[in-house]
């Protein structure tokens, strides 16, 4: 086996210097001492490195003999096979040694030292390409320009704007949008450009006034410093809260945005929680002796037993507190047992019956709808009105002329006294039927009486305003500034002034189930619920599964406290401020 | 490991804890209590009109995921100062890493869940974009270290470029007899640089336009001793660059995370200054 050793030097010049000759051995040795067939006068070798042993068919075994290794394309190894065709390429200090075939077959050892200060482990620059760095914009440089675009596009060019505009144009801030933390509610939707005219001055938080320069008729719930006294001691997690709060320049509690918070989503403002209500109702009594009201804190568990604003004196048409739940009465100036008008199998019922679909009635006797015809709002009932709603069965007939019925006019007794007293001066139709009656007795003859027809005394003027004439079937007889007269009657059309009620609500309750008329032998009976009938239905803001959640805004107003009047409840801001 | 406290110097620590393990998950722990918390307050109060950042709690867990995102930052500078013993830097990373995993439902809990196209939103965005790329980070060095010793098969990283090296210059040599359009093909082959690859090429580790790889095809077949041979040099090239290149793979995909999660955390920090100030500002 020839071994082609090829030494390559290289001049001052830079000229190379090609030297070489041929070793024929089965195994040739490699090292820093002199006698080594190839030597490699470097440190770094060992005197005896390694061997290069011939296996035959062009395959070479290299092996290390020292403690060192060499290189064998680049990978460090103690012990190698190369193919000679294939080449390859050792390294051993500061030298390489690249294999390969030359044309005769003779394995060609090309020696060359490297003369780069290039270490086996490579240079840092080289190793850098493995690392992303410059693959990648640096994450400095990336971190910077990201940080000041926030910085400007998000705080610098709002603050600068905020800071320079001219509060009296109607221009907005620029880029304030995106501070908008969440929609507005509904009613202030149309502020969301312009964050401004809520948030006035920087670093200071919204204000009452600002809310009141435009809700100028929002009234106080009542006296701030009775507000103040009936709020009492806040426990004291909340006294921290509200001190760290005043710390950031918050006013409250009990200003505008602690109820009305804002940036929540379209909905609406109002109804807060009962708590907000709670906080002071629920102990109002020791906080604030001298309020009227009973302490309230959860429908379902803490509220006083209802009021109805009931007439108590029809004649003067005072009205008074009456509480409810028990036998209540009131005097609204009738006479009406309702339990007379509903029973079934009553002459009323019968009556209704005969008079039948010709006006709206059932065969199974009166209906409360009958009588009591909703508004049109369907939130409460109109007043009775006789001539729609009794006169059906209650006749104001008094008299027949050819085929005309000539009828009282409801609700004018002076009126009622003409006609009754009219009537007796024409003459009555005689009694007579044709029939002559044996003897002188007969009209035209001897004997000759012309008999009226047999009058109820109760339609005759002299009984009709009588406990048991035409009128008094309903009403009172009085007299009023010494004329005769009726008890004048009072509907009242709401009986909660401080609450709202609504019966379209309620359609699918029956009238009964708050309502007892059936039983009810008096007019002066006060059919109204309590709070326990309420309450089968209806419990605090936290509900059970089959109850409603009834939270204190269902039916009370805080800023509108008495609009609990005539009127349906305000189902939005505006109503609710014009209904002050 | 317990007592080791104070006392404990290089010797003596000698036994690897991870710190995701450090000091049997201490921060681990700690976290989840915080979590914990911040879950419990949250579920069992009941704000009106709804849960928001402008609760009370929404302020106190604002306050603290703000303290958490600047503490969590400073690791940065706390990473260039390498100590021992009890706030030791494995302690501050194995809390920065749970401390910074608390922050998911810190941070969420004091959203209230009310996300919109706004600079809060933006903050709470850019903090899950860090989180994200932390997570990806910790999953990187929690399994890839081990990968990447296994394809160097201790070969360092300068010993790679070496092998390429001495496999081109035995190519230069060996394909001079060549005629010009197989030089051309080694050519382009040795014109390859290695690192040339982007970020895409790096991580899916997927080099279509391989120019040792084409230029191996062509040669493909030669039946004279040169082309022979310089087709078995393109073979252990094309090999010693698949290491090579699954070797920038798990490398890229080792530090690529901080690329996001570096310059994130600094967007993050302008963020929550504008979202903290303009909440003051329009307060």
């Amino acid at each position: 086996m020839t071994f082609r050793i090829r030494q390559i030097e290289q001049t001052a010049t830079g000229r190379e210097i090609v030297r070489d000759r041929d070793c024929d051995a089965e195994s040739i040795t490699i090292g820093r001492a002199a006698e080594n067939d190839i030597h490699l006068p470097d440190l770094a070798v060992e005197p005896s490195h390694a061997t290069i042993t011939d296996r035959g068919g062009g395959r070479l075994a290299v092996d290390a003999t020292g403690t060192l290794g060499f290189v064998l394309d680049g990978i460090d190894s103690r012990s190698a096979s190369i193919d000679s065709r294939g080449g390859g390429e050792l390294g051993f200090g500061t030298y390489r040694i690249t294999v390969s075939q030359d044309t005769d077959g003779a394995v060609l050892l090309t020696i060359r030292q490297v003369d780069t200060a290039a270490t086996r482990s490579g240079d840092l620059e080289d190793k850098r390409g493995f690392s992303l760095q410059g693959v990648l914009p640096g994450k400095r440089l990336t971190s910077w320009i990201m940080g000041i675009v926030i910085l400007l596009a998000f705080l610098a060019v709002p603050v600068i704007s905020h800071l320079t505009r001219d509060p009296a144009s109607k221009k907005g801030v620029i880029g304030d949008t995106s501070w908008n933390p969440g929609a507005l509610s509904a009613g202030h939707h149309k502020l969301t450009d312009n964050c401004e005219s809520c948030h006035v001055d920087a670093f200071v938080s919204v204000r009452d006034e600002t809310c009141m320069s435009c809700h100028k008729d929002t009234h106080d719930h009542a006296d701030p410093g009775r507000i103040a006294a009936a709020r009492g001691n806040l426990p004291l997690g909340d006294r921290i809260l509200w001190s760290v709060a005043h710390t950031f320049g918050k006013k409250g509690p009990g200003a505008c945005q602690d109820c009305h918070a804002e940036h929540q989503g379209p909905t609406k403002l109002d109804a807060p929680s009962q708590q907000f209500c709670a906080d002071c109702h629920g102990q109002l009594k020791s906080n604030l002796p001298d309020t009227k009201l009973g302490d309230a804190s959860d429908f379902g568990k803490l509220h006083p037993q209802f009021t109805a604003d009931a007439v108590i004196d029809p004649m003067t048409g005072k009205r008074a507190a009456v509480l409810l739940g028990g036998p209540a009465s009131e005097d609204n100036g009738l006479t009406f047992p309702h339990k007379l008008h509903l029973d079934p199998r009553g002459g009323v019922a019968r009556m209704a019956g005969n008079l039948g679909a010709e006006r709206g009635y059932k065969a199974g006797g009166m209906q409360c709808k009958d009588c009591h015809r909703p508004t049109e709002d369907g939130v409460r009932f109109k007043p009775i009105e006789m001539e729609r709603d009794c006169e059906a069965c209650h006749s104001l007939a008094y008299d027949k002329v050819g085929g005309i019925f000539r009828r009282l006019r409801h609700g004018n007794v002076d009126q009622l006294i003409a006609d009754l007293g009219a009537r007796d001066y024409r003459p009555s139709s005689p009694a007579e039927t044709g029939r002559r009656r044996p003897g002188e007795y007969a009209a035209g003859g001897l004997y000759s009486f012309n008999f009226t027809a047999p009058a109820w005394h109760g339609l005759q003027l002299q009984g009709a305003l009588s406990k048991n004439g035409i009128c008094g079937e309903c009403h009172r007889p009085t007299t009023i500034k010494g004329k005769l007269a009726v008890v004048p009657v009072t509907q009242p059309m709401r009986y909660m002034s401080h609450g709202w009620f609504d019966h379209a609500d309620h359609k699918q309750e029956k009238c009964e189930s708050c309502h007892v008329a059936g039983k009810s032998t008096k007019a002066s009976d006060l059919l109204l619920p309590g709070i326990k009938d309420c309450r089968t239905c209806h419990v605090g803001e936290k509900s059970q599964k089959d109850k409603v959640a009834s939270s204190c805004a269902m039916c009370h107003g805080y800023h509108a406290t008495a609009s609990g009047s005539e009127k349906a409840k305000p189902e939005d801001k505006q109503a609710a401020m014009q209904s002050d | 490991m317990a007592t080791a406290h104070g006392t404990a110097n290089r010797e003596y620590a000698t036994s690897h804890e991870s710190f995701l393990r450090h000091k049997g998950f201490r921060w681990l722990k700690i976290a989840t209590i915080l979590c914990v918390i911040a879950f419990a307050a949250y579920f069992l109060t009941d704000p009106k009109p709804r849960p928001s950042g402008s609760t009370w709690l929404g302020y106190t867990l604002g306050t603290l995921g703000a303290l958490l995102i600047v503490w969590l930052a400073l690791l940065g500078v706390r990473k260039r100062a390498i100590t021992e013993g009890r706030w030791s830097l494995k302690a501050w990373t194995s809390a920065h890493v749970y401390l910074g995993l608390s922050l998911i439902v810190v941070a969420t809990l004091h959203t209230g869940f009310q996300l919109g196209w706004n600079v809060h939103t933006l903050a709470y965005a850019l903090m899950m974009l860090v989180i994200l790329s932390g997570m990806f980070g910790i999953w990187a060095y929690a399994t890839l270290p081990s990968a990447l010793s296994s394809n160097r098969e201790e070969m360092t990283q300068g010993q790679m470029i070496d092998a390429v090296r001495a496999l081109d210059r035995q190519l230069d040599d060996a394909a001079q007899p060549l005629g010009r359009a197989q030089a051309d093909l080694v050519l382009a082959a040795l014109a390859e640089d290695p690192f040339g690859a982007g970020l895409l090429r790096r991580l899916s580790g997927h080099y279509p336009n391989c120019a040792t790889q084409a230029a191996m095809l062509r040669m493909a077949g030669q039946n004279d001793a040169v082309g022979e041979r310089v087709e078995k040099l393109l073979l252990r090239r094309k090999a010693m660059l698949e290491r090579l290149r699954r070797h920038m793979r798990l490398k890229a995909m080792l530090e690529v995370w901080l690329y996001v999660h570096v310059p994130a955390t600094m967007a993050l920090l302008a963020a929550l200054t504008a979202h903290i100030i303009s909440v003051f500002y329009y307060w």
